[in-house]
């Protein structure tokens, strides 16, 4: 129970990565790659204010807004090009591009920081749920992400902006004409999913901790996720991240952590080769 | 399409003029051969600056490896280092632990690796996934390869990896194994020239162009895409299998996506995808660049990034390219009489 449990504090801060790479992805055929650099760029300004002795809350707003800020950048500047392509031609660019993204960004942050790494603790007792002794930390972490992921639903759903971010996922050119303006939806919600990668960051701070070379994997545990969900669907990935944080737990209990990860991969395989529009798709985007 | 194929010669197979520039259509490799081979009495052998020599030719076949695969029918293989790796491993394996001779392990990694490009090329035409869909499943088996490499610790070494015994004097000696990479160089060269005149290299450029109006015009595109999966991934390989035993050591970190895949995908953007010399010069190009950065030590992964983006953003067709239109532009500026070769004249109708 305690595994199955630790499964979902993971599984809900996997959703919490994933729902901001498909959403993406469904809105622009952009697979961003730097995704998990985001993270990173919001760690480490999280971690350089903390150390430079500001409050835990200042913290972690720099941290989310370095994340939002450098999202909005790469919407503005790099991925302009990109969405001036369509179809395959689009996809293919943002591939490459972000991959050159996330390696630059790797790079510098690897020499200028490379030990510095975020880390939150919070002071406070042990708490009981259903008969299991959590860590506080990782209860606010699932509080920050259940909140975050139901704050993005319920502005996709309710809200007339979110509308228009549904309607421009289902057909670009239908939306466009019926007066969306493309660019500025695509700015919001890249820089939305930049907040949620930020978000990620501060609940993976309180778990375990974010340094400068996790970039690479958390883009890795973001894409399986994704896939496993299905591409640019969200409740795919709210279920996949969910099933997936258990699988994860599991599977590094019992088997160890290079064979899980071997695993994951291989689901996410599985599941193009099988499915390419995901296990836990469903009909809903 | 991002990169349109710089097809010089043979854009239509028609007979006359097959025969007619058969000869002329494989000058390119022979000068190019010509050239190389010259390179190590300009270094006078020194054993650094061959090995350096030597690298850019793996990376330049590895690059036509990846042109054959990407360039040709647009299949982004995201898994070039762990496809090398599978075959550098087994052969390694079979050929140390085992005691099969050299040729027989090599041989027994480049099949395997051929066989796993064939399934990735197979399965996506069969599911007829996109790129992203094909970019991610092999970016997958990429990392399943490394952390089955560092997992099998007792096999392979892990990460640290192991020495390599099986290998010989002729793939050890630095101006040797030169020679034996530029001999490789210079076949896949060929073997890339031949299928462009080929009917595999029509059908390659019908459907890069507009897979669905090849397919209606009756051209295979099935079979024209896993063939050049096979082809690529069997290329890769061999390069793969051979480089661990010239180097007498095995690593996952030289097989590293990192390493070996954004390097590649560099080389070709810079040579310009598709192109039959392109490789080669962006291979060139990449091994001063990496001499150059060397005191950068993790920095470089930056510039790598840099380039990438710089390359693809700006130069989408490439950079020699680029520069090669510019020239002919400016000779046709001084001689407007000259009446355009015909194989430039297709280029320049092309774009």
């Amino acid at each position: 129970m305690a595994i199955v449990l630790d499964g979902i504090v993971f599984g809900l801060q996997l959703s919490l990565l994933a729902v901001g790479l498909t959403l993406i992805y469904g809105l622009g055929g952009v697979l961003n790659l730097a995704h998990g650099q985001l993270v990173v760029v919001a760690g480490i300004a999280g971690a350089v204010t903390i150390s430079a002795g500001a409050a835990i809350p200042v913290a972690v707003v720099l941290a989310v807004a370095a994340a939002a800020a450098l999202a909005w950048l790469l919407d503005a500047t790099l991925l302009r090009p990109v969405y001036r392509l369509t179809g395959e031609r689009r996809v293919l660019l943002s591939l490459l591009v972000t991959l050159g993204v996330a390696f630059l960004l790797d790079g510098i942050l690897i020499t200028t920081h490379p030990f510095t790494a975020l880390n939150l603790s919070v002071p406070g007792p042990a708490i009981d749920i259903l008969g299991v002794r959590m860590r506080s930390g990782s209860v606010v972490a699932s509080i920050i992400a259940v909140t975050a992921l139901a704050a993005v639903l319920a502005f996709l759903r309710l809200s007339r902006f979110g509308r228009a971010v549904r309607s421009v996922i289902q057909d670009e050119e239908g939306a466009a004409l019926c007066g969306v303006n493309l660019p500025l939806t695509r700015t919001v919600v890249f820089v939305l999913s930049g907040v949620m990668a930020g978000l990620f960051a501060i609940t993976q701070g309180l778990i375990s901790s974010v340094g400068a070379t996790s970039g690479l994997d958390f883009t890795i545990l973001a894409l399986i996720v994704t896939v496993v969900g299905g591409l640019g669907r969200v409740s795919g990935a709210l279920v996949a991240g969910l099933v997936l944080g258990i699988v994860h737990a599991v599977s590094s209990f019992y088997i160890g952590a290079f064979v899980t990860f071997v695993i994951l991969l291989g689901v996410a395989m599985l599941t193009i080769l099988i499915r390419p529009t995901g296990i836990f798709g469903g009909g809903a985007r | 399409m991002t990169a349109p194929v710089p097809s010089a010669d043979g854009a239509t197979p028609s007979a006359a003029t097959c025969r007619h520039t058969t000869l002329r259509a494989y000058l390119p490799v022979a000068i190019a051969a010509a050239v190389l081979a010259a390179v190590p009495l300009a270094l006078g052998g020194s054993g650094y600056l061959m090995s350096l020599a030597t690298t850019a030719l793996v990376f330049a076949a590895y690059a036509i490896g990846m042109n054959v695969i990407f360039g040709s029918s647009g299949q982004l293989f995201l898994c070039l280092g762990a496809l090398a790796g599978v075959a550098g491993f087994t052969s390694v394996l079979l050929a140390d632990d085992q005691g099969w001779p050299l040729a027989l392990s090599v041989t027994t990694g480049v099949v395997l690796a051929t066989a796993i490009g064939a399934l990735f090329s197979w399965v996506a035409v069969r599911r007829n996934l996109g790129v992203i869909f094909v970019g991610i499943v092999t970016l997958a088996f990429s990392l399943v390869f490394t952390n089955l490499v560092q997992g099998l610790r007792t096999l392979t070494g892990g990460e640290t990896g192991r020495v390599v015994d099986a290998g010989g004097a002729a793939l050890r000696g630095p101006i040797s194994s030169y020679y034996l990479f530029l001999g490789v160089v210079v076949g896949f060269l060929a073997l890339y020239r031949w299928l462009e005149g080929s009917r595999t290299g029509w059908a390659w450029r019908a459907l890069k162009d507009d897979p669905v109006a090849a397919e209606l015009a009756g051209v295979d595109v099935a079979r024209a895409r896993i063939l050049a999966g096979t082809i690529g991934a069997a290329m890769v390989g061999l390069i793969g299998a051979l480089f661990a035993h010239h180097e007498a050591f095995i690593s996952p970190t030289s097989y590293a996506f990192a390493h070996v895949d954004v390097r590649v995908l560099i080389v070709i953007a810079f040579g310009g995808i598709g192109s039959l010399l392109g490789p080669v010069v962006g291979a060139v190009m990449l091994g001063v660049i990496d001499e150059v950065l060397r005191p950068l030590g993790q920095l470089r992964l930056a510039v790598y990034g840099a380039l990438l983006l710089a390359l693809f953003l700006g130069f989408r067709r490439g950079v020699v390219p680029a520069v090669a239109d510019v020239v002919t532009t400016w000779r046709r500026a001084r001689t407007p009489s000259d009446a355009p070769a015909a194989g430039r004249g297709i280029r320049a109708s092309k774009h």
